[in-house]
């Protein structure tokens, strides 16, 4: 775009707007018509490209998990069949390796022609809820490599000049758990692309192919135009932060650190992650696509009035070393590639916190799956059932306001959760709680948002296994600015014939389990914003009596004494004397707490004199929560986070 | 004898009431000024006002605003919920997602019930409808005596899986009752009997939190009428398109969410018809905001999809209406990519546009109409008077000068760039819905609608715009063409291959003895009751589904199927005629019908009006000398070509160059759009 004229203001303000409501016209179309109901839950997203597979324009209500990787897979199939396409082609693709998310996000690609030149592209992306591999959901944690994940799709052909390919789309969908619903959703994508083919015709049609392509060109230099604006005005500086994935299964005790560093000069941002660990062997790696797409979501974040598209990541590189957790390559096991996702988010938010503090944020709680198939027994005719669940969790404290509650984890904001009335009608198990759970926030000036508890027992079923997909049980959600960590994600269970539970934790696979058994789940809180002895009592009261926060930790966590006068009126009262004495013998102590002896934690938390919020909000320290034995490099990792976000700026 | 029909529309700032005579035909219509902490003192106002002998009058209507504005402003008496144990938080999670995905800093608002006074008893419905757990009484009857103790106004009741079974929850409400006889109690098997916890308790919720509003509102006004002389049922617009009486209120006061924003829309259906067309757009465009809505086979496309504040759905059928922030007073402005933009952002009604002389120095698309010379200087009839030479500089400083544009071109920018996004919004709810703009046409009303509805048309395709008689009002008129309509539905979950007919009839008698007990209460005679069937069927496996009008006697299900996929066709552009069908629930529309007056018409008479004032209008980079016409001036079967402008007490009439425009019998004003 050189010596051509600019569009007239208008041209380009109408094409801007008409692109992004085509794109909003094919989400729309997905979501009434899809048939994995982890799309209609809205993990989705669609965009325009240009000619070359530049990204145009994106869904407004696409899930962040997506932005910044769409472009990518657009240009794969360009790859595979530039010279080959004609107008009524739609190609697949899932492939992670040519900077796809994982297995399950399958893109339906369309070309659009005005007679028959290429003008560009229509994209649908959509999680399908089974792509084959070893388990249902095709989350296995224990793979190491793609063949025990699910089916790979490099580039094919789905429709030939509007023809179904039907030998091709019924080779992917036999080998997945659910071909009816593969080949419903393969139709539903394919029409969808084409609502957004019919608008850029009709722009065409309007304006003059030239113009609409100029368009396409302009609207992705509108945005880097912005974007660099805004770089530009922003002190040029270096920024670090680093984050955990629990541990490497197949390796010893030890968080996996991923490191960024980041540097804005002049107008251009660089993210390197040199230090970053070496590829893991479970699923929880990164492919280089989805760590550009973390980072991209994790800034979009600090932009959230600009639109996306391939101009929004012009000004940014990225740097990682091979082979890293970060930039794993084929065959490496990528379907978890969420882990890392969420915490190169959450660094991106911390180091963008420093630079632009009136949208600073501390970390949000870890995404958690819950997948779980076996047979229905409850009927007279036995079924197979097949569940995949997701809870939303507490985002970071903020300046000035606590922390969100109750929100759809941050990799993919657009996400929604599911009913319980609808779980209960297709699988054989019932909900015996669905509740915020109290105290998961962490403690802060400005607490996180609150996480919340599901309980649930399996009915008649056989045959049942589970597996659980989280993190953070030991790189535990972290407070900023003083503010402190909230709790450890896990999963217990409590047999049909036992009264205790057993701590399966954040990570396993293909468990048995049976009729009567209660499994529960807590979702963690965001982390504290800071210092939660500088949080006003009247803040702490408000919590107590909305039960948020019980009047046991208003003691412990923010040194608050409160009592109890009419609960029947919700009546409690501050203690203010109390309060000041506590809150000065908590301020005396609470750096020594941070450093004492973990072997001396551990040994209360074994007699049940403390808990596990209390370990890692108190004593920082990490432990088995099953055994609690102490995790020494874990706890040391976890101490030097710790000392740099919460005692370092305590007062 | 009664020969009167009244219906009252309140807006933000003018409350319209339409005074329609029985006999004759004719319409007057008196506006005051709204009276938002009292909006009856208004209503009254109106009716001394307008000289109205409440005695005579046979029908009173209503479009109100309590509820939205009470729902809005956070209005709400102390409400309390009872929940199933462990399900207090079911409306503080709710779906768990964001309205805005990237602004971390913008949160979804709490419930409309704080967390504190959402109480549990223990009670267990299962999945199938079965009670595996009775209601705990002694624990019921201390959490009702608590909330007496709190002396909490209104109550919801909701209990997990009792849209299959709602005999826990009736037995709540009794024990609670027996404690508080006088309060109002929503039970969500009652308010609405459908799957989904979320939607259901949010529904039941807000119906619990506004009904001590609306039945006070209601009460204060049904007396206030009564002592005046009114002697039938006072009839309240809902959401949903119809009006119902104060005794469905009670249960149902969360249906009148919606109501102003139903008037609209109900009324360009009504003209629309008038004028022979089946299909229609209806075009809104006031100061601050666009309403959109569409009529399809004669019928207002419904949506159950909707909420006052985003996260707590009222899933009461509703008429959809699309709003988007454009409007008269919407700002233009350049954005630091250097794009021009229009809206959301408005100078609202203070200080409004530039020419308003009320400090506002940033072009609005009213100061760049006044430019083009498409809207006057004297507006209402010499009462309100703009100022073109602010308008100007508005233009000049805000557009023309950073876009290096002519005054003129700077002001067809701004007016372009307004009329792509509101035709946007139109495509959302037509292309994307199926259904093609050029088989509609465009009732364009409000106060900015027809100065704006032919540039909308042209720039969709849409063959014909129609104007009616009184732009600024015609909400009021939408109340007063109303019947009594109330929607029932029951989950129905089933393969439709193998749904035998008297499966599916057995369904819909359990509603019909349920529409007929309510229409029946409110005192309509059967033979005025008029029952649409919708059975809602999706392509089993898929997750939304799609309402398939059915017969008043369903025998042949096959036909029901082919329906199915022929409405899929329509909707979505392709079928699966192999693949299983699923019904997922069942619905109807119970309407009473309500007597019909007819509007008063003009004989035509073929004539093309004359006068002397005109005035340079620009289109398209060029000033036309265009007519001005009083509409007052224009008699029935006029005719006369673009460009021309016809200017009236409350808006302004725009007929571009190549376009012709025509009085019809009912005084509506029909432009005729060429490609």
């Amino acid at each position: 775009m050189t010596d051509k004229k600019a569009l007239d203001p208008v041209t380009f303000e109408v094409l801007k707007n008409s692109f992004i409501t085509s794109v909003d016209q094919m989400a729309e179309q997905m979501l009434r018509t899809c048939y994995s109901f982890v799309i209609y839950n809205r993990d989705f997203s669609n965009a325009l490209h240009d000619a070359e597979g530049n990204s145009v324009a994106q869904g407004n209500d696409d899930i962040a998990v997506h932005v910044g990787t769409l472009h990518f897979t657009c240009k794969d199939v360009i790859r595979a069949f530039k010279g080959d396409m004609m107008p009524g082609d739609v190609y697949a693709i899932n492939d992670p390796y040519a900077g796809g998310t994982h297995f399950s996000d399958v893109r339906l690609v369309r070309p659009i022609f005005d007679e028959d030149v290429l003008i560009g592209f229509s994209q649908s992306n959509g999680h399908w809820s089974d792509l084959g591999g070893s388990v249902p959901g095709s989350f296995d944690v224990t793979a190491k490599d793609m063949f025990r994940e699910a089916v790979r799709i490099t580039p094919v052909r789905l429709f030939r000049a509007g023809d179904f390919c039907e030998d091709v789309a019924n080779l992917i969908a036999n080998n997945t758990r659910d071909p009816a619903s593969i080949i419903g959703d393969i139709h539903s994508q394919a029409q969808a692309t084409q609502v957004s083919e019919r608008e850029i015709l009709r722009l065409v049609r309007k304006y003059g192919r030239d113009q609409v392509t100029q368009g396409m060109d302009e609207v992705q230099d509108y945005v880097e135009r912005a974007v660099r604006q805004r770089i530009a005005a922003l002190p040029d500086g270096t920024w670090e932060s680093v984050d955990y994935i629990d541990r490497d299964p197949s390796a010893g005790e030890g968080m996996i650190p991923i490191h960024i560093k980041m540097t804005i000069k002049g107008d251009q941002i660089h993210y390197d992650f040199e230090g970053s660990h070496p590829t893991i062997g479970s699923m929880y790696n990164s492919a280089p696509g989805a760590t550009f797409s973390a980072v991209v979501a994790g800034m979009k974040t600090f932009f959230p009035d600009l639109p996306l598209n391939s101009g929004f990541y012009r000004m940014i590189s990225v740097e990682a070393p091979e082979n890293s957790v970060v930039s794993a390559q084929w065959p490496v096991a990528v379907t978890g590639f969420l882990m890392p996702f969420e915490k190169i988010m959450n660094s991106v938010f911390e180091m963008w916190s420093q630079i632009i503090p009136e949208r600073a944020i501390a970390c949000a709680f870890n995404l958690e799956y819950l997948l779980a198939g076996g047979t229905d027994k409850r009927r007279d005719e036995d079924s197979t059932f097949m569940f995949y669940e997701w809870l939303p969790g507490g985002w970071g404290g903020r300046r000035g306001k606590d922390g969100s509650d109750v929100t759809t984890a941050c990799f993919g904001t657009g996400l929604m959760s599911q009913p319980n009335e609808g779980n209960e009608r297709v699988n054989p198990t019932r909900t015996l709680e669905f509740q915020i759970k109290q105290d998961s926030a962490g403690p802060g000036k400005w607490r996180g948002g609150a996480g919340v508890q599901k309980t649930s027992v399996l009915l008649e079923s056989e045959k049942s296994v589970m597996s659980y997909v989280c993190d953070r049980e030991r790189a535990v959600v972290w407070g900023v600015d003083g503010g402190l960590p909230s709790m450890p994600h896990g999963l217990t269970i409590k047999r049909a014939d036992s009264d205790t539970s057993e701590w399966l934790g954040s990570v396993f696979s293909d468990f048995p389990m049976y009729s009567g058994d209660e499994f529960a789940r807590p979702t963690a809180g965001g982390g504290g914003f800071g210092d939660p002895l500088e949080r006003t009592t009247d803040m702490v009261l408000t919590d107590v009596v909305d039960e948020y926060v019980s009047i046991e930790r208003a003691a412990l966590d923010y040194g608050v004494v409160i009592t109890e006068v009419d609960a029947d009126l919700c009546e409690y009262k501050v203690d203010e004397a109390e309060t000041d004495k506590l809150r000065a013998h908590i301020r005396a102590n609470r750096v020594a707490w941070a450093r004492s002896d973990p072997e001396e934690v551990a040994e209360k938390y074994r007699n049940g004199e403390i808990n596990s919020m209390d370990a890692v909000r108190r004593y920082a320290v990490i432990l088995d929560w099953e055994t609690g034995d102490p995790l020494p490099k874990t706890i040391a990792q976890f101490r030097e986070s710790f000392e740099r976000r919460s005692v370092a700026h305590w007062s | 004898m009664k020969n009167i029909r009244v219906a009252v529309d309140v807006g933000g700032t003018f409350t319209d009431v339409v005074i329609m005579d029985e006999t004759t035909g004719a319409i007057r219509i008196e506006k005051t000024s709204s009276t938002p902490d009292d909006p009856m003192v208004a209503i009254l106002n109106g009716i001394e006002q307008g000289g109205i002998d409440l005695s005579k009058v046979s029908m009173f209507s209503h479009g109100t605003t309590v509820a939205t504005n009470a729902l809005i402003q956070r209005n709400l008496p102390r409400t309390a919920m009872i929940c199933t144990e462990g399900f207090r938080d079911v409306v503080e999670i709710r779906r768990a997602n964001k309205e805005d995905l990237w602004d971390t800093y913008k949160d979804v608002a709490k419930p409309y019930v704080a967390r504190r006074d959402r109480l549990v008893v223990k009670e267990c419905v299962n999945a199938d409808g079965q009670v595996l757990e009775a209601l705990d009484e002694d624990e019921a009857l201390r959490v009702a005596n608590v909330l007496k103790k709190r002396d909490v106004k209104s109550v919801a009741i909701c209990f997990m899986n009792s849209y299959t079974n709602g005999a826990n929850e009736e037995r709540m409400r009794e024990i609670l009752q027996s404690v508080m006889p006088d309060i109002p109690i929503s039970i969500s098997s009652q308010v609405l009997p459908e799957i989904f916890e979320h939607e259901r308790f949010s529904t039941t919720m807000a119906n619990a939190a506004v009904s001590p509003v609306v039945v006070d509102y209601v009460e204060r006004l049904e007396g206030k009428l009564a002592d005046g002389g009114y002697e039938r049922d006072l009839l309240l617009l809902h959401t949903g398109g119809g009006v119902m009486t104060p005794a469905s209120v009670k249960d149902f006061a969360a249906r009148l969410a919606g109501s102003g924003i139903a008037a609209g829309a109900i009324a360009s259906r009504f003209i629309g018809n008038l004028c022979g067309f089946d299909n229609s757009i209806g075009f809104d465009m006031g100061g601050t905001s666009t309403d959109v809505s569409l009529v399809y086979e004669g019928k207002s496309r419904v949506t159950k999809d909707w909420y006052i504040e985003y996260g707590y759905p009222i899933r009461f059928p509703s008429i959809e209406v699309l709003t988007i922030g454009a409007g008269g007073g919407s700002l233009a402005w350049q954005d630091e990519g250097g794009s021009l933009r229009n809206g959301p952002q408005s100078a609202g009604a203070f200080p409004g546009p530039a020419c308003y002389k009320n400090g506002n120095e940033v072009a609005t698309n009213t100061d760049a109409n006044v430019v083009l010379g498409r809207l006057g200087t004297s507006l209402a009839g010499g009462k309100i008077q703009l100022d073109a030479r602010l308008a100007t500089a508005a233009v000049q400083d805000t557009v023309a000068t950073p876009f290096g544009m002519e005054l003129h071109e700077a002001a067809e920018s701004i007016v372009a760039v307004a009329n792509a996004n509101m035709a946007n919004a139109v495509r959302l709810l037509s292309i994307s819905r199926g259904y093609d703009p050029r088989d509609f046409a465009l009732v364009a009303f409000g106060g900015a609608g027809a100065l704006h509805g032919a540039a909308i048309a042209k720039e969709l395709s849409i063959p014909t715009v129609i104007i009616p008689p009184n732009p600024g009002v015609t909400s009021a008129l939408g109340c007063l063409l109303v019947d009594i309509q109330h929607d029932f539905s029951e989950s129905f979950m089933a393969s439709a291959a193998d749904t035998k007919p008297a499966d599916i009839e057995a369904a819909f008698a359990r509603l019909e003895a349920m529409a007929a007990e309510r229409l029946t209460h409110e005192g309509v005679a059967a033979k005025d009751i008029v029952i649409q069937r919708n059975v809602e069927m999706m392509y089993q496996g898929q997750w939304r589904s799609l309402a398939v009008p059915a017969p008043s006697k369903i025998s042949d299900i096959e036909a029901l199927i082919d329906g199915f996929h022929n409405e899929h066709q329509r909707e979505f552009n392709y079928r699966r005629d192999d693949a299983p069908v699923s019904i997922f629930r069942v619905a109807l529309t119970a309407t009473g019908m309500v007597p019909k007056a007819e509007l008063q018409t003009q004989t035509p008479n073929a004539n093309t009006p004359t006068t002397d004032a005109t005035r340079e209008v620009w289109f398209e980079g060029k000033a036309h000398t265009a007519m001005v016409f009083e509409r007052t001036d224009l008699t029935a079967g006029a005719t006369f070509d673009g460009p021309a402008i016809v200017e009236q007490f409350d808006s302004t009439v725009v007929i571009p160059p190549n376009t012709t425009a025509e009085v019809d019998t009912y005084m509506n004003i029909i432009i005729r759009v060429q490609e």
